[in-house]
């Protein structure tokens, strides 16, 4: 009976892998194929896209845009996230977690809405689409990620190991920056991975909010518009690389689980 | 002094949320109240966009919610069993099942939709593969461009946003309590329902919650996977591009989220109803 039970549950098991996973390893793989189809059977395994994907006029651009805008994200809301992590950390707890609720808001919508509504405002401010914009939209949703996962190791952080540096004689500052931060640092640097990935995959605010010029996604996105070629399949590869490899590094520095 | 500190440290978030996040949307509905005329915004109050919403989109607004409520259960089903695998079934194996939905969260949102297209294809992945082993021997038209396929492609992005959070409330749950429950005679159905459901309750409504906003907003996938499947997104998203009227795309956003306001309003009743008995 049990051991039947277990059969079962191993079954459920592999399916959900194979259904969240599937998808993504047949991208990668495709972006291997050698012909135009991205089916089976496959009948070789070549670079031939990839190399295409180098010689795509647009594709350094978008890959330079992605890579900036990423980096500049994952600054700015490491720095922003993890005060605010700090300042909630010595909150009341129930205050701390109104905060934190609002401060969230902008993950609860959906990404459409907040796209669109951040492209009415930034173009009746005047303000200039591009880079920047994208960055300060990016900003706003990463921010909520960086905080939550700052804040879950600031909750189990000893105070008493700043007030005795404190009472050593040192400022403020000094004590964040020889105490503090060299606790919490694998973590930051975790959170500001996540802000990245997060940063890097966003098609739909990134769509609305850039103007001209392109990221990786919407260079996907144009390519899947006007027609289908394996190139998109190497381009995707790279986007997961980036996003899932900067995901497992940060997963591994914060162990974080949610 | 000490305390005073403390809120100036939360100071640079709250600002960018109020400059990006809450100036936005208020004028946001305040956009939803004014009308285009001849490609320029008339900042005249008026309900008309709503009107239209109702009179001319209705029933693609009720598709929407239709697909979105749809997809929402279905996933959040999916996401309790995996959950309670991860918890309950799967001993140390729960880590990596659980590193694998962490690492599908983050990565990939245009790409699986994008993979999903190549996979039900007429000569994609599924019926290749099918055709190659010579289980079908012409390909099965119908995977791709259908509702079934919609709902597919959401439920897959969108599971990972769903296991989190029950599994996260799951993870309150001490196997003495389980334990103590089959102690006094209760069968697994029993366990289930009036033990594990009733502790995961906020977890659950904060899956379906998440999955159905996601998906409501959506226009990426049935543009995709959809052939002529229309929802409120694909109507939402040209009237900030080459359709130029704002106002109506605002009211729309803004009737899409009041709908979704009410039907999770709805599913947590019944959650807690469930829990109640």
């Amino acid at each position: 009976m049990n051991a039947r039970s277990n059969i079962v549950w191993g079954i459920v098991a592999v399916a959900f892998i194979v259904f969240l996973l599937s998808p993504i390893v047949l991208l990668v793989v495709f972006s291997f194929t050698s012909r135009t189809l991205t089916n089976f059977p496959i009948e070789g395994l070549s670079l031939r896209w990839w190399q295409e994907m180098m010689v795509t006029r647009q594709f350094w651009p978008a890959f330079a845009n992605s890579l900036i805008i990423g980096l500049c994200v994952a600054l700015v809301s490491a720095v922003v996230g993890t005060l605010a992590a700090m300042g909630l950390a010595a909150m009341p707890k129930r205050r701390a977690s109104i905060i934190m609720a609002l401060l969230t808001l902008p993950v609860m919508l959906p990404p459409l809405v907040l796209g669109v509504a951040l492209l009415s405002f930034y173009v009746t401010i005047d303000l200039k689409l591009g880079l920047p914009t994208v960055i300060l939209s990016h900003v706003l949703f990463a921010q909520p990620f960086v905080i939550l996962i700052v804040h879950a190791r600031m909750v189990n952080f000893d105070p008493r190991v700043v007030e005795s540096a404190r009472d050593l004689g040192a400022t403020p500052l000094q004590a964040f920056f020889t105490v503090t931060l060299p606790i919490i640092r694998p973590v930051v640097i975790g959170a500001a991975l996540i802000a990245m990935a997060l940063s890097i995959d966003d098609f739909i605010i990134t769509f609305f909010t850039i103007g001209t010029g392109n990221t990786l996604p919407t260079l996907v996105w144009g390519m899947i518009r006007t027609g289908l070629t394996p190139a998109v399949n190497a381009i995707g590869t790279l986007i997961l690389l980036l996003t899932i490899g900067s995901t497992v590094i940060a997963l591994q520095l914060t162990r974080y689980r949610g | 002094m000490e305390n005073r500190s403390t809120y100036w440290l939360v100071a640079p978030s709250a600002l960018i949320f109020a400059v990006l996040f809450i100036a936005p949307m208020a004028f946001f509905v305040l956009v939803s109240f004014w009308q285009v005329e001849y490609f320029e915004l008339n900042t005249e109050p008026t309900i008309g966009n709503y009107r239209d919403v109702f009179a001319n989109y209705w029933h693609v607004m009720s598709f929407t919610v239709a697909v979105a409520t749809a997809t929402a259960l279905l996933t959040t089903l999916l996401g309790f069993a995996f959950s309670f695998l991860a918890r309950f079934r799967a001993g140390e194996w729960a880590q990596v099942l659980l590193f694998i939905v962490l690492i599908t969260l983050f990565g990939g949102y245009l790409m699986k939709i994008y993979a999903w297209k190549t996979i039900l294809g007429n000569e994609g992945v599924l019926n290749s593969a099918l055709m190659a082993m010579g289980i079908i021997s012409s390909p099965i038209t119908s995977l791709l461009y259908s509702p079934q396929a919609v709902v597919v492609t959401l439920m897959h992005f969108s599971l990972p946003f769903a296991v989190l959070p029950i599994y996260a409330s799951m993870r309150g749950i001490s196997d003495s309590e389980v334990e103590a429950a089959r102690d006094l005679g209760a069968g697994r159905w029993p366990i289930l329902s009036t033990v594990i459901v009733p502790r995961c309750q906020s977890g659950i409504v904060a899956a379906f919650s998440f999955v159905f906003l996601m998906v409501g907003g959506d226009y990426v996938t049935p543009l995709l996977v959809g052939g002529k499947l229309t929802m409120i997104g694909n109507l939402i998203a040209p009237q900030f591009g080459a359709q130029f009227n704002w106002p109506l795309g605002a009211a729309m956003s803004i009737v899409m989220l009041i709908a979704a306001v009410v039907v999770i309003y709805l599913f947590r009743l019944l959650v807690a109803l469930w829990s109640r008995q």
